[in-house]
């Protein structure tokens, strides 16, 4: 049986640039996590699927067929594209009866089925607003419903997670593993690891246009605590954090920014650091904390030096 | 005889997964959503402006400067002259330019086709719905000025001889029609080939058009040329005359010839569309 997405040395460029290259892989029904830094070939390997871009050298064949020139295909597919582009001047419940009249559906169903979409991304409340009022998480979950309102086997997800507070990047979370436990192929791309590891446990690894790897979420993840893990935190008492945290055998250094207020550790161990950071979180008056290796970006420069 | 079985009044027909929509109900649902975007546009309160300046023309006219134009000159004079030389001379092609050329260059600067390509749609179907929308947004908003222009000149002096213009006005609403049809292709042609469309486009209009002032053969290259020989009505004034054309061409012939061209700019349009690809970045 072939798997309803297949990519056989499939390659794009744009002009001189590579965006994509010899890539053959084969994406089952499930979730499947597309991961890499931005500019990796994560929207490319999308747009080849969606039939948006031919590959330029090998094939990519979706349900069956080749992705390019097949629109019969996306009465089956559907596409959360990155870009929040829209038609401003209707309502959420207006755009999305007017890409469901575009599928073929009667109007009567148009109806149900947007105003059910809405729904399971929580906008039902604010289907009669127009999209240009909306705010950025509701554009990309506007943008998400229309993916998923004809109930395509297959769904293409770039970026859907991007901009959202966390209660409906959760509800998003949700409805995109509930889809891959109803047997859809669902491929998911971003370039934030616990993202991804939150929908599945499958990932393509992509980076420079390649497919580095492919398999199981957790060998990246001890691939990734096997790499040193930087985390910077602002605090009320840098110092008092420095104190707390030293004593932890994974912390390999520490060092203080300039203006007193940052705290930079480096750790072997980034779950652990994190597991046991709250209490010396709150004592010291962390109010910041982000980590530069969450975008992946060092983690694929590890990998690709290995 | 009992009826065959099929969907309940109000229901559609079971979908056909298979393949792409049928090409005239993808169509019309582009044409739906296309006129929308269109009517309610920027553009189009623009063009509505434009092509209805001679209603208000017509108005003072009928107001203040009747009175004051010599009686030789009447207003089916006036009304010619608009026909010829403001609409299908110049204000015509000018809508034509800016909604044709934009039909697939506004969903691809707003990056909204992607939503379009990614249904279940032949690509014909996107263009030609489209294009339905345009034609019909713009003629929506050239036949009522032009009709209450007709009405109001024809009958500032009275409505004596007006039975015999009113064919003149169908006449001229057909090539009105006709204008924005065939304008209309030419342009959606250069906006699916070309990333910045309008400069060429003037320069079709305002230098390559000209060339219908050149005795020969060069009139026939031009659109302008085959239009302005639909326009009838010529005024009997010597002075009204010359802001007119000189070569007349044959009627039948360019009745053909423009609907061929339009056919086939709109042929070409497809056939580009249907192949190209549209990266939208963000």
């Amino acid at each position: 049986m072939t798997a309803p997405l297949e990519y056989a040395r499939a390659s794009r460029w744009y002009g001189p640039v590579i965006a994509l290259n010899d890539v053959s892989v084969a994406v089952p029904p499930g979730v499947t996590g597309l991961l890499g830094p931005n500019g990796a070939g994560k929207s490319t390997f999308l747009k080849l699927a969606a039939g948006l871009l031919a590959p330029s050298q090998g094939e990519v064949r979706l349900l069956g067929r080749p992705a390019w020139g097949s629109p019969e295909a996306f009465h089956r597919v559907g596409l959360c594209p990155e870009v929040d582009a829209f038609w401003e001047h209707l309502t959420g419940l207006e755009f999305l009866t007017a890409l469901l009249r575009l599928t073929g559906f009667g109007e009567k169903e148009c109806r149900e089925r947007a105003e059910n979409a809405l729904h399971q991304v929580a906008l039902h409340d604010a289907k009669d607003r127009k999209v240009g009022g909306y705010s950025k998480g509701m554009r990309q979950r506007v943008k998400l419903a229309q993916s998923i309102a004809h109930d395509p086997d297959v769904l293409l997800l770039d970026e859907p997670v991007s901009g959202m507070d966390p209660v409906n990047r959760r509800r998003v979370i949700d409805l995109v593993k509930k889809m891959g436990r109803e047997g859809k192929t669902v491929v998911v791309s971003s370039h934030i690891l616990h993202e991804v590891e939150a929908m599945t446990r499958r990932v393509l690894l992509i980076h420079n246009g390649r497919i580095l790897a492919e398999g199981d979420v957790r060998e990246i993840r001890d691939l990734m605590d096997e790499h040193p893990h930087t985390v910077s935190l602002r605090a009320r008492d840098p110092r008092h954090l420095a104190r707390a945290v030293v004593a932890s055998p994974h912390v390999l250094s520490l060092s203080f920014g300039a203006d007193g207020e940052w705290l930079t550790v480096q750790t072997a161990r980034p779950d652990e650091f994190y597991s046991a950071l709250p209490e010396a979180a709150v004592e010291a008056g962390v109010t910041e904390m982000y980590s530069p290796d969450e975008d992946l970006e060092s983690v694929f420069r590890y990998l690709v030096a290995r | 005889m009992s009826a065959l079985p099929g969907p309940a009044a109000g229901e559609a027909p079971p979908r056909d997964t298979t393949r792409p929509l049928a090409f005239l109900p993808a169509a019309r649902g582009v044409f739906g959503l296309a006129l929308e975007g269109m009517v309610w546009s920027r553009r189009s309160l623009l063009m509505a402006v434009l092509l209805g300046l001679p209603v208000v023309f017509a108005l003072l006219y009928r107001g203040f400067l009747v009175a004051k134009v010599p009686a030789r000159v009447t207003g089916l004079d006036l009304y010619a002259i608009i026909v010829a030389v403001y609409y299908v001379r110049n204000v015509l092609p000018l809508a034509a330019l800016f909604y044709a050329t934009s039909l697939i260059a506004d969903e691809v600067e707003g990056r909204t086709l992607t939503y379009l390509l990614t249904r279940p749609l032949p690509r014909p179907a996107i263009l030609a719905g489209k294009f339905a929308a345009y034609l019909g947004t713009t003629l929506a908003l050239t036949l009522p000025a032009l009709v209450a222009t007709f009405l109001l000149l024809a009958t500032a002096r009275g409505f004596a001889g007006i039975g015999t213009a009113v064919p003149e006005l169908f006449r001229d609403m057909g090539v009105v029609a006709l204008a924005l049809a065939s304008y209309g292709a030419l342009f959606t042609l250069l906006g699916v080939v070309l990333r910045r469309p309008v400069i060429p486009g003037l320069l079709f209009l305002f230098v390559w058009e000209l060339v219908v002032h050149i005795p020969g053969y060069l009139p026939r290259l031009t659109l302008t040329g085959w239009l302005g020989s639909l326009v009838h009505h010529q005024p009997a004034e010597e002075g009204l005359a010359g802001l007119f054309q000189r070569q007349v061409l044959p009627v039948g012939e360019g009745l053909v010839v423009l609907l061929a061209a339009s056919a086939l700019f709109l042929a070409l349009s497809v056939w580009v569309f249907s192949r190209r690809e549209y990266v939208m970045e963000q």
